[in-house]
This record gives structure tokens, sequence and C-alpha cells, in this order.
């Protein structure tokens, strides 16, 4: 016990205890803020040099580090350094606070997700749920920034974004499901142990489908980018944000990527699960990595879908194959076809 | 070394902010801000949950009342003109507030009232603590089965009649 008022080396025992416990290391350094932040700023530039690669273009070069990889870092100098536009009548609390929040809300889910066995800051038995409550929350955060903006782009855009993240939530529950009955449990760390004999890709598999599809459009990905379509609406929902405000979009949107890409990871992928030359985070990552490259690709190869056949894939067809794999998992599991894993 | 909060005091914060949210949601001026203070009031409500070890209900309030219900009236607040929404706003400030204030009594003398009859045998719930989700879907299955359908059939019905609607428009 620390008595009142304390002495100067019990201050100091108790920072020193602070700072070295389990959970201020895990939200600090990993899987917390600076492995978070560092990945973000990889992942702008990783995916700058993937669609320069695919068009046969180079990509960044110039700024400096192996193929220029150190432009985040000057795109980020210049962003801070520029002045704030807020534009007329607009919500200036609204304009300039939702941009925070979206970060927050992306970061807040990684607290859930275990990049290894003991690499995890809240072992929460509704992982899942509690990921996809904070997601749940983007949509309308996106739409109240583009009333705020008060200017018709952004506008359109966010009504865009909004119907189809909310359409495309429905199938992501859903395909999620089946994992979760395989697993019987929505804790994102049972999840992981469960599939130590077989990653949850191959019993699920059309659950994978669908769930990649969704995470594709709840991003706002290529061939489902149309909030941000740039012909008709000039960049969408951020519009009309610039400098700093336009970083901490960006910051979330990529976070959000990271964090969909690492749910994939989690729940079809076998996590942290890999041969043990490595430890389990740096398998984590990697896994993690190569479905963000995949989500990546498409946007230097598939052209835009229409607004009609975004939703009628969502409701008609994506959605039915979701359901239908719900009661394909149960055959499966009643079956005992599964038992040879441990399912 | 562990921050120990005492429970009173979260229990009122989370009050103070849901109560504080819900008026704000009736008495401000944008309606958008409204939304906003109604989703709030939400999370607060979630936080209550949380309080009471029902995490899993917690998060389900959020992504459905917040998620989903706070959407729906942002689409609506969106999708309805601007003057129509003020006169919507000048007629419920007219002569509403004595109605509700009213009820809001009413509410609070039942709410005594039902506290002063059983108010003594309410601490002695079982504690239920530290119970896994998986728990959850036993019970409903067997102790709440009736429940069970009926909520899904209202749920069908609801949806039916959101299809009859649809296709009525045309």
């Amino acid at each position: 016990m620390v008595g009142f008022p304390p002495a100067p080396d019990e201050i100091t025992a108790l920072i020193i205890a602070i700072l070295t416990s389990h959970t201020f290391i895990r939200v600090i350094f990993f899987p917390g803020f600076i492995h978070l932040t560092l990945v973000v700023i990889f992942l702008t530039w990783y995916e700058r040099k993937v669609l320069a690669r695919i068009q046969l273009r180079i990509g960044p070069l110039y700024a400096g580090g192996p193929g220029g990889m150190l432009q985040p870092m000057a795109d980020g100098v210049k962003l801070i350094f520029k002045e704030v536009m807020v534009p007329y009548k607009a919500d200036k609390p609204l304009f300039l606070g939702i941009p925070l929040l979206l970060v927050f809300l992306a970061a807040v889910p990684f607290a859930v997700i275990p990049f290894g066995q003991n690499w995890v800051i809240a072992d929460l038995d509704v992982g899942l749920v509690f990921v996809f409550a904070m997601t749940s929350l983007f949509p309308s955060m996106i739409l109240i920034f583009a009333w705020a903006s008060n200017s018709k782009y952004p506008f359109l855009g966010g009504l865009r974004s909004l119907f189809q993240q909310v359409a495309y939530e429905i199938p992501m529950w859903v395909s999620a499901l089946s994992v979760v009955m395989l697993a019987g449990s929505l804790n994102l760390v049972d999840i992981t142990k469960a599939q130590s004999k077989i990653w949850f890709i191959v019993p699920a598999f059309l659950s994978f489908i669908v769930f990649f599809i969704s995470i594709m459009a709840e991003l706002e990905r290529l061939p489902f980018d149309l909030p941000e379509a740039e012909p008709e609406l000039v960049a969408g929902w951020f519009t009309e944000s610039s400098g700093a405000i336009f970083m901490l979009i960006f910051m979330g949107l990529y976070m959000k990527l990271y964090l969909m890409s690492s749910l994939v990871t989690v729940l079809f992928l076998g996590g942290w699960w890999g041969p043990g030359f490595l430890p389990q985070p740096l398998w984590f990552i990697m896994k993690t990595l190569v479905v963000a490259t995949f989500i990546i690709i498409p946007r230097g190869v598939y052209p835009r879908v229409r607004v009609d056949m975004l939703i009628r894939t969502g409701w008609t067809r994506l959605l039915i194959i979701a359901l239908a794999n719900v009661f394909l998992t149960v055959l499966l599991l009643e079956s005992g076809i599964l038992a040879t894993w441990g399912l | 070394m562990e921050l120990v909060v005492p429970p009173d005091l979260v229990f009122v914060i989370l009050a103070a902010v849901t109560l504080i949210a819900a008026i704000m949601a009736l008495q401000a001026k944008e309606l958008i801000y409204g939304a906003i203070s109604l989703g709030i009031s939400f999370i607060g409500i979630a936080g209550f949950f949380v309080f009471l070890d029902a995490p899993y209900l917690a998060m389900l309030q959020i992504a459905v009342y917040v998620g989903a219900i706070v959407v729906l009236i942002l689409f609506t607040i969106m999708l309805v003109r601007r003057e129509e929404a003020d006169e919507l706003v000048d007629r419920a400030e007219r002569g509403e507030g004595a109605v509700g204030l009213w009820l809001a009594g009413l509410l609070a003398v039942s709410i005594a009232g039902v506290a002063a009859l059983v108010g003594p045998s309410l601490p002695n719930t079982p504690p239920t603590a530290n119970l896994p989700v998986s728990s959850l879907g036993p019970v409903l299955a067997t102790e709440y089965p009736v429940p069970l359908v009926i909520l899904a059939l209202l749920i069908s019905a609801a949806l039916l009649g959101a299809l009859v609607l649809a296709k009525l428009e045309k």
C-alpha cells in the first residue's frame, strides 16, 4: 500500500510498476498505439506502391528509405502544416470532432484482437460482438461529418456510404455467425484456439467469400467505392476536409482496413497459428498484410459497380448465401465430419 | 495495485450522462444534435448493462440502437425537408410539454409505488456475475422457448409488413 502523502521513492516505484505492467506495454507498444500507428503509416505507402506496380508505374521513390518508404512521413508533415479550412456555415464542432472519433473508433476494437496467445489487451468474452458494435458506429459518424461539411458532394457521399455500410453489415454479421458456431464462442481468443488443427476457411469457405466481399463494401474499397466516386462526387464524404482533418480521416480509414484484415485473419485464417520458427505475432501480422493486399489489389483492377447492382448483390445474393451457409454449418457440425479436427 | 472506483460514483455518472443526453435529445434546436444526443443516451444505457455484468447485452445495445436506430433517425432527418422539420418542432413546443410533464410525473409515481411495494425483495435476486455468454442460449431454448418463438413471429411479421408497405408504394 502507498501511504499518503507518498514518499518520493514510493512514487518512483509506482511509476516503474505502471510502466512495466503487462497492460501498459500492450496498450502503448504492441498491439497498441505505436504498432498501430506504424502499420497505418506503412499501409498508406504500401497501397500506393502496389497500385503503382499494377499500373506499370514506380510509385513513391524520392522521399528516402528503400522504395521511398518515408513518403508517408513527408505527407504527414505537409498535411499538419497546411491550413485546416472549415467551409462556410459548416458545423464547426462536429466538423473538427468527428475525424478524431473515427480514429478512436477504428483503434478501440484492437483491444480484443489476439495477436498472439499472450498478446491481447482485453480477453473479452464478447470480443466479436464488441468489434461489430464499434464498426457499426462508423456509418452514422460518416453521415454526420458529411452533413457538418455543409456541401453537396460530401452529403451525397455520406448518404451513399450510410446505405452501403448498413446494407453490408448484415451479410457480414451472418457470415461470421457460422464461424461462431464452429468455435462455439464469441471470444476471439477462443475462436483462434479452436483453429489449431484446421483453419475455418476450409469448413466455412462460403462464409469467407461473403465476409470478404462484405468488408470490401464496408471499407468502401473498389469495386464498392461509390461513396467516394471521384468522377461524380469529387472525393465523396471527405471532399471538404483539408490538412490535419484529412490526415485524421485517412488514419481512421487505414486503421479500419487493418482492423477488418485482422478480423479476417482471426475468423478464417487461423489467427496466430503457424510453424513455430517465427513468433506468433509475426505470423498474425504477415497473414493480415496478405489479406490487406488482396483488399487493395482490386482498386487497380476492377471498375466501379452501379448503385442498384451494389444493393441487389448485398440484399439478395450475399445475405442468402450467408444464411444458407449457416444451415450448412449446422449440417456439418451434426454430421460429425468435423470431429476429426476437434470441432 | 488496482484503482478501485466506488460503484455508486459509476452509477451516478452513467445516470447523469444518460439523463442529460436524453433531455438534450428532446430540447436540441438542430434535429441532428437531437439524434446525436439520443445516441449518447443509448451508449449510457449500454454502460448500465456493462455495470450490471451483462456485456453481451451492452454490445448489442450499441450495435442495434446506436448503430441502427440512430442511423434510421438520421436517415429520416436527412430526407425530411427543412421547413417541414421546423414546423414539427414548433408544433411540439406549443402545448405538448405539459402532457410530457404529466406523463413523467405519472411514471415517477408508479415507479415509486412499485418500489415501495416490492422494494425490499429486489436486492435478494441471485448474483449472476461472470456467467459466460454461452450460457445464454441454453436458457433461452429451455426455459423461455415460448417468448422466443413469439419474438421470432413478431420479427417476421414486421418484415412482412415492411415488404407489403414497400410493394404498396408502387
